[in-house]
């Protein structure tokens, strides 16, 4: 409402301002509330306070008490020092607070929650790494983790060549490249669970699409969704149709910043467009492939919402994922120490992936 | 020839790429019962009748409404506090500062369904189930968004700010007058990125909303089969949901490319 009213204020409205944080002191804890959208929000007739200026940390103050354990540290900040750091936690403030409720938490949960038996009915005893022992024994976490490995082996090359490829096309070409380069990305944009619903139907035994057209061609028809062995190539290629785009936009930027002259000296020198591909792009494009295949690898571990709509895990598990295996564990036997057990493999997985990634990449930058 | 192959591969993988898209169309607007390829080609008999069926039907316009609900409010809070974080970790100097950024930084590296247990027992003890904070001020924690503001805050200069605060600006003065202002483009970014993570977002608000009411569109859309609905109708369905991200797509691509291009932004 104020905000242009508040320009003409003046400056010297800030000993008033000053009022309601004193009573919280310049400490981190009371530096959250001037930033909140209900300060901004002050009632039209409060004069004292313009609304638009609440939120800056009154805190040129004279004699404070500051908190006892912070003394010796604000102490010895000038005030114009301690002004700035204030305002700095009330702008982090309200992110923080999300940040440490709800990611800092639940990650330290799981840890905790992982060496327990924590069940539905609230009783919780500490087991240690019983649950991780269960895991080791468990033919069913066993196979999940089976199907999504060979279900990473399956999406990220059909993924990274996909992308590779059209990236290399519209490189090379000027040709409505813009166009082609927004339609290749479009099923990057919707959602897995569109992708798995449009493909559910492609892949249908009676009038799927596919099939149709295998029909046209005298063969058929194929259950590819119903058969053990062809599942999961299936999942995987409806999957990378939805997200060979962002690859794609990574390498071919990869691509657009090997220096012309050296794939010009490389025509001069006779090679041929796949001689220079092969021993002179692809080696510059290396680090960019590498961080591709990573992240593409990172997130086809996590794979579950694919699975979840197509086969709901079948045929006979042969779809079954890790976090699938989760999804159950905590939603399904509400088994939620276990689930979590579960959940530190997966983050282990994960940064396993990345940290390969990094030294490989690392060593190429030496 | 060789000078033709080009465009004819690009043409082909183009058809191929929106095949899938065309054929969700086609048997949207196909008569009900036209489900075969045949049937579902014949343009003439288009009709309406599969999207006013599913509309009418299952809630899918309540749906429709919690998904639009789930992503704006999201975008307008994320690239709010977003930015006020950024901005922070960035320009101002307060104990603390470079712990808590990797801290931000460090819980990238750590996959969301990895803490989805006690992430809902949390939120579920707080009795956010099948409730629209619930489903929408969790998410709100986002590391990824405060990265990309700090980084791009970072690199203006001081002097932008010293010279209003030199004017007698208050902080929160100089942050809406001086620093939203210049972050512009990234709000853009960052905005279009957070509205795609919301609107395609599946495993959240699958286990946080439990009754029909409170599923978003792509949790309807996921449930829609198993009723008692055609594959017309179905496809109608997700026809309505992929929409939006067109629109988003159509009308700001050139920030959505390019961020992905040079800061490897995942959507």
């Amino acid at each position: 409402m104020s905000r242009v009213e508040s320009r003409e204020t003046p400056p010297e409205e800030e000993p008033e301002a000053r009022g309601p944080a004193d009573h919280q002191g310049p400490g981190p804890g009371g530096a959250d509330s001037p930033a909140s959208p209900v300060a901004v929000a002050a009632p039209p007739g409060d004069r004292t306070i313009p609304p638009v200026t609440v939120p800056a940390p009154p805190v040129a103050t004279t004699a404070p008490a500051p908190p006892p354990a912070g003394r010796s540290r604000w102490g010895r900040m000038s005030a114009a020092r301690r002004r700035e750091a204030l305002a700095g936690l009330a702008f982090v403030a309200p992110m923080l607070v999300l940040f440490l409720v709800f990611r800092i938490g639940p990650t330290l949960g799981a840890v905790f929650l992982s060496l327990t038996d924590y069940r539905l009915n609230g009783d919780w005893t500490f087991i240690g790494a019983g649950n991780y022992a269960r895991l080791l024994d468990d033919r069913l976490f066993w196979e999940a983790f089976g199907v999504t490995a060979l279900y990473t082996v399956l999406y990220v090359p059909m993924t990274v060549v996909l992308a590779l490829g059209t990236a290399v096309l519209l490189h090379r070409t000027l040709w409505l490249r813009g166009f082609f380069r927004g339609l290749f990305f479009l099923p990057y944009v919707t959602s897995i669970v569109l992708a798995a619903v449009i493909w559910k139907w492609i892949y249908e035994v009676e009038d799927g699409l596919l099939n149709s057209v295998l029909g046209g061609l005298g063969l058929g028809p194929v259950d590819f969704l119903g058969s053990e062995s062809l599942v999961l190539p299936s999942i995987a290629a409806a999957s990378a149709w939805k997200g060979f785009g962002y690859s794609m936009l990574i390498l071919l930027a990869g691509l657009q910043s090997v220096p012309r002259e050296v794939t010009e000296a490389a025509v001069i020198d006779g090679a041929n467009g796949w001689q220079r591909f092969r021993w002179v792009t692809l080696p510059l494009l290396r680090p960019v492939l590498f961080f591709v295949l990573v992240i593409e690898a990172i997130g086809a571990f996590q794979v579950f919402d694919a699975m979840y709509v197509m086969t709901a895990g079948g045929p006979v598990r042969a779809s079954y994922s890790l976090v699938y295996f989760l999804y159950d564990s905590g939603f399904k036997f509400f088994d939620f120490g276990y689930a979590c057990a579960v959940g530190l493999v997966l983050f282990l997985v994960v940064l396993v992936f990345s940290l390969i990634q990094r030294r490989l990449v690392g060593r190429e930058v030496d | 020839m060789a000078r033709l192959r080009l465009p004819v591969l690009l043409v082909l993988v183009a058809l191929v790429t929106v095949t899938p898209f065309a054929v969700m169309v086609l048997v949207a607007f196909a008569p009900p019962g036209g489900r075969t390829l045949p049937g579902a080609l014949d343009v003439t008999r288009a009709t309406w009748q599969n999207f006013t069926d599913v509309l009418g039907g299952a809630d899918v316009l309540r749906w429709a409404l919690n998904s639009l609900l789930y992503s704006l409010v999201s975008v307008v809070l994320i690239l709010l506090f977003a930015s006020m974080a950024g901005y922070a970790f960035a320009k101002k100097r307060f104990p603390g500062r470079e712990a808590l950024f990797w801290a931000f930084l460090a819980t990238l590296m750590v996959p969301f369904q990895a803490t989805l247990i006690p992430y809902y027992l949390l939120v579920a003890g707080m009795g956010g189930v099948d409730t629209y904070w619930g489903l929408i001020v969790p998410t709100l924690a986002n590391s990824q968004a405060v990265f990309l503001m700090r980084q791009f805050i970072v690199q203006l200069p001081d002097e932008l700010f010293e010279a209003a605060r030199m004017d007698g600006a208050s902080e929160w003065r100089v942050y809406t007058t001086v620093v939203l202002p210049l972050i512009r483009p990234v709000l853009a970014t960052l905005g279009v990125f957070v509205f795609l993570w919301h609107w395609n977002d599946f495993l959240w608000p699958l286990v946080i909303g439990q009754s029909e009411a409170m599923r978003t569109l792509t949790v309807g859309l996921a449930t829609l089969e198993g009723e008692n609905v055609t594959i017309n109708q179905v496809m109608a369905g997700a026809t309505i949901t992929v929409i939006p991200c067109l629109l988003v797509f159509g009308l700001l691509q050139r920030y959505l490319t390019d961020s992905i291009a040079t800061s490897g932004m995942k959507a």
